[in-house]
């Protein structure tokens, strides 16, 4: 691992480390950790699938290249908030029956098939998997797209509001209609160029 | 293609209005109605009404102009519930966001 990678995670395991240590120090119940530990999935998960949308749209640049190179940290990163934010359910719930009972909830089973889309693009995260699974690769990786979607549901329905979710929604939506102008844009002109 | 950047702007067009019609206090969509603080039962005596619920109390605060309690209820189930801060009844109680009780003509 290079330097600069150790250095970034780090960095993205702070805020994790400050949510364990309000919780062993009892300065925070687990469910209050419920929403810091989840909208740092959610930050996590944009920056990741922003990174796609601004390079085709700003073009190549070292900083996007860069962005593009971590991208796949980010999802693992996200992925381990995802898990924290889990581990904070178990905690807080305290029995599986008492978990199994809430389990058809909307609010809840929104959360865990969001984590279980999110757990499978983490465990195709390697190289290995990428080459191995070639084209399907891709394919399964897009489950994040619905793993976003869901999570701001659960976000949603849990807080009975959708601002925030809609907050964590509009960037992507922005990125993703702006991308498809500018390549619609291209493509007219390149038509327009005579043979 | 035209046709795909329509439709987006026209998702993306409504998000943003939702995101923009949203009132300004989060999680606030409860009102009980209350006056001014001076006039509120105390925190103890809430203590005492959740207690008397048979709940096992996590957290009290005060939400716009409620009581707001965390709890675990009777059957070990997480809920949500909001009381009125001078008359300390319970108006209102949700479980993971979903309505299970509301006092009968409260619309707050």
């Amino acid at each position: 691992m290079s330097i600069f990678r150790l250095v970034f995670w780090m960095v993205l395991a702070i805020p994790a480390g400050l949510m364990v240590n309000a919780l062993v120090s009892r300065e925070a119940l687990a469910m209050d950790l419920y929403q810091p530990s989840g909208e740092m999935a959610l930050r996590l998960m944009l920056l990741a699938m922003l990174a796609g949308p601004l390079s085709t749209i700003f073009g190549s640049n070292r900083f996007l290249r860069t962005w593009l190179a971590v991208r796949r940290n980010l999802g693992v990163a996200a992925f381990c908030y995802g898990l924290l934010h889990f581990v904070f359910y178990l905690i807080d719930m305290q029995s599986m029956a008492a978990i199994l009972d809430e389990l058809w909830l909307p609010g809840i089973w929104t959360g865990w098939l969001a984590f279980l889309l999110m757990a499978l693009a983490a465990s195709i995260s390697t190289d290995w998997a990428m080459q191995k699974l070639g084209r399907n690769w891709k394919r399964l990786q897009r489950g994040v797209y619905g793993a976003y979607l869901l999570a701001c549901i659960h976000w949603w329905l849990l807080d009975r509001d959708p601002g925030p979710a809609l907050v964590y929604l509009a960037p992507l939506l922005i990125a993703w209609t702006v991308r498809l102008s500018v390549t619609a844009r291209r493509r007219n002109t390149r038509k327009e160029i005579p043979a | 293609m035209i046709l795909r950047f329509k439709i987006a702007a026209v998702f993306l067009a409504t998000a943003a209005g939702l995101g923009m019609s949203q009132p300004a206090l989060a999680d606030g969509d409860v009102v009980c109605g209350s006056g001014p603080q001076s006039g509120w039962e105390s925190e103890r005596d809430l203590r005492r009404r959740v207690f008397q619920e048979g709940w096992e109390l996590l957290r009290i605060q005060v939400e716009g102009d409620c009581y707001e309690v965390y709890a675990r209820n009777q059957m070990g189930q997480a809920i949500e519930a909001f009381f009125h801060p001078e008359t300390l009844e319970k108006l209102v109680v949700y479980r993971r966001g979903r309505e299970i009780f509301r006092k009968e003509g409260f619309d707050g």
